[in-house]
């Protein structure tokens, strides 16, 4: 007990200071639910229901189900209808529609005399991932027909080919799913780093740490002491955010919800020893602040949250590597996504204990137990 | 816990030996020696910046001293300091406190920091809020303090664990006069029930309360002693002078009319008289009328002590007369 002198003081100190001080309990509960949200929505990639403009100019019964068929793929949405080319062009141009759809004339006589029918999609180009998506979709519908009305011709009713995905964890490929247990791994790492970071230098600043040097507290008892309350703190922030995360982006969480609280926990400690850490060099409450906003770069980037960590440089795989955010998000997305064991992420939250443990010890070796 | 030992009465409670500490190039104490006996108040005094708060923090273990050794309680401050720390109570410039905290909150705190719990907490905080008359404002944030109350309350802080020795960093600094005075009244109290204080200060007239003051100057200690000592320093009282005190209707007048008199050492102003230190050949008769003459009446001679300003004065031109 004696090198944890003081500990159960501090932590009663630091509960009344923490709770205080509303701006760095807001700082540290309001941005991680509105940034929660707002990231979630935002990396929606989903592309459904797409604005569509549509100039029929052959007006049959097979360029009605035609058309038809592009709207159940629910990747178009006919909100407009033109008269010609020129408008079709305009509605695009002008943003007001992402995709048109040109039925020429004499699209089904091309169909009844067995010439290739065609249909012109307009896709605006200018946003990747809604063009890729309608362009794909487009070309499906295409075939699809086309292989029918070939099986048809040739009076087979099987096609000789198929392949049949089946689509394991996520089957509805929701980007939610995949990008939110990212979401919580990163806006933890925002707002619990520099707490801890600016809580001590505040100390150092004030003067108070002095009084604390002169008193028998010892380390292990004053980093305990200012690492627990942040630990409780931000443990109950994780949890409003996979209140959040299931109920309000529906993603349930298919594992146990315990091994994702200890790899949580597991996490978040490792996180505020960094604070910890960064607040033995910071001379001060903005440098401390500055250097816990080093770590978030690297950890939306490289971590996997957005880019899968396999196609990186080795370079940048490597600083992944580094990085509690890497396997907290693997472990996340393997419980919340997989249904993944304890057993499954235990190599996860091994490194992370680690992590945890070896940032603390060094935190307790720098801390300097004098001023000057 | 080491309890008061009788032994360690008649050794001194602060000792320190050829004490150094350096700051890169800069040598921020310079080889200071002195000690401190149970039971008294040391003054420690100096310009900002010569060392004084370097020294309290070597003895309270926040810095190493770079040469020299330092004991406090008997126990030498770098390798006995878990012995030492629970002997004294330290109270900084700043008056550290907890600026969100309530007053009782504080007090709490640094109760429990010292290992005060339940009953025990209770009982040591009554004591302590009786002492320094904080009950009306107990439930009120540190930050909303006044500097007599912050001073008082950072003072009960220090006091928590009852030390054998407090130091206080220049206490004093920015509180009202009466918070001034009954901040001394306690010391006095503390110090007759065996408790050693050890106190920077600016201030002249606290130097005179202390029994023992100690003057540091440009990282040196050039003087240490029971006041009345140093004011029979032969430096301070130099051969063939002799100190007065002179009454006047005009002393700025007199001042100027003096210090152009070769038998006139030193002249000084003190409120509507002036302090000399004149050749002792110099008759007070020679000295009336030379001011009668300049036209200023109602001069009244009266022999005079040095006062510590006087001491100080002497012994930093001597320093740094011998510097140059």
């Amino acid at each position: 007990m004696s090198v944890f002198r003081g500990f159960r003081a501090i932590l009663y100190k630091e509960f009344l200071v923490v709770l205080r001080d509303p701006f760095t309990l807001f700082l540290m509960l309001f941005p991680p639910l509105i940034e929660m949200v707002a990231f979630g929505y935002a990396l929606e990639t989903d592309v459904r229901r797409m604005r569509t403009a549509l100039l029929d100019e052959d007006h049959t019964v097979e360029s009605r189900q035609i058309v038809e068929r592009f709207v159940n793929t629910d990747t178009f949405r006919i909100v407009e209808r033109v008269g010609s080319s020129e408008e079709l062009a305009a509605a695009v141009r002008k943003g007001r529609v992402y995709v048109g759809i040109d039925i020429p004339p004499g699209f089904s006589r091309d169909l009844a005399a067995g010439r290739t029918a065609r249909i012109q999609v307009l896709v605006d180009g200018s946003n990747s991932s809604v063009a890729g998506s309608a362009l794909n979709t487009a070309v499906a519908v295409a075939l699809k027909e086309s292989m029918a009305r070939l099986a048809l011709a040739a009076g087979t009713r099987e096609l000789p080919f198929e392949v049949r995905p089946q689509m394991l964890f996520n089957p509805a490929m929701r980007s939610p799913n995949f990008f939110v247990p990212g979401v919580i791994g990163v806006v933890l790492q925002i707002a619990t780093t520099f707490a801890t970071a600016m809580s001590l230098v505040r100390e150092r600043e004030r003067g108070t740490l002095e009084q604390l040097f002169v008193s028998p507290l010892r380390r292990w008892g004053l980093l305990f002491g200012k690492l627990v309350p942040y630990l409780f703190i931000s443990g109950l922030m994780a949890f409003a955010l996979f209140a959040v995360m299931s109920g309000l982006f529906k993603v349930p969480i298919a594992g146990s919800a315990w091994v994702l609280a200890f790899a949580t926990l597991l996490y978040l400690f490792a996180l505020l020893a960094l604070g910890l850490l960064l607040s033995t060099r910071a001379q001060n409450q903005m440098q401390a602040l500055q250097f816990s906003m080093v770590f978030v770069m690297p950890s939306v980037f490289f971590s996997g949250f957005i880019f899968p960590r396999d196609t990186m440089p080795w370079i940048f795989r490597s600083i992944g590597s580094c990085l509690p955010t890497t396997y907290f998000i693997e472990t996340a997305r393997g419980v919340v996504l997989r249904g993944a064991t304890l057993a499954d992420v235990a190599p996860h939250l091994v490194v992370l204990a680690g992590m945890g443990a070896g940032l603390f010890a060094l935190c307790a070796l720098r801390f300097r137990w004098k001023l000057g | 816990m080491n309890a008061p030992d009788t032994s360690t009465r008649e050794l001194p409670m602060i000792e320190c030996v050829g004490l150094t500490r350096r700051f890169g190039k800069f040598t921020a104490v310079d080889d200071v020696t002195f000690s401190v006996a149970r039971g008294s108040i040391f003054g420690f005094l100096g310009p900002n910046g010569s060392g004084k708060s370097t020294v309290i923090r070597v003895l309270c273990a926040l810095l190493e001293p770079s040469a020299g050794t330092a004991r406090v309680g008997g126990f030498d401050v770098v390798r006995e300091t878990e012995h030492m720390k629970p002997l004294i109570g330290y109270m900084s410039q700043k008056f550290s406190l907890y600026d969100e905290l309530t007053v009782r909150e504080n007090l709490s705190f640094y109760g429990r920091l010292y290992g005060f719990h339940g009953a025990r907490l209770r009982k040591r905080f009554d004591e302590l809020v009786a002492m320094t008359h904080l009950e009306p404002y107990l439930d009120r944030r540190a930050a909303l303090l006044s500097g007599g109350w912050r001073q008082r309350l950072a003072m009960s802080c220090a006091l928590v664990h009852e030390p054998l020795v407090l130091f206080l960093d220049e206490p004093t600094a920015g509180i009202d006069p009466v918070a001034r005075r009954e901040l001394w009244d306690l010391l006095f109290d503390f110090a007759s029930r065996g408790m050693t204080l050890f106190v920077t200060t600016h201030y002249m007239d606290e130097a005179e309360r202390c029994s023992k003051v100690g003057y540091i100057h440009l990282s040196r200690l050039i003087a240490c002693g029971l006041p009345a000592d140093l004011k029979r320093l032969p430096e301070v009282n130099p051969p063939g002078m002799r100190r007065i005190e002179v009454a006047c209707d005009d002393a700025t007048s007199g001042l100027r009319v003096l210090r152009g008199v070769p038998w006139v050492r030193s002249a000084t102003a003190f409120g509507q008289s002036m302090h000399l230190l004149v050749d002792a050949a110099a008759t007070d008769d020679a000295l009336r009328s030379l001011l009668e003459e300049n036209g200023i009446g109602a001069v009244d001679v009266r022999p005079t002590g040095p006062t510590l300003e006087d001491v100080f004065v002497s012994l930093t031109d001597r320093a740094n007369g011998g510097a140059r």
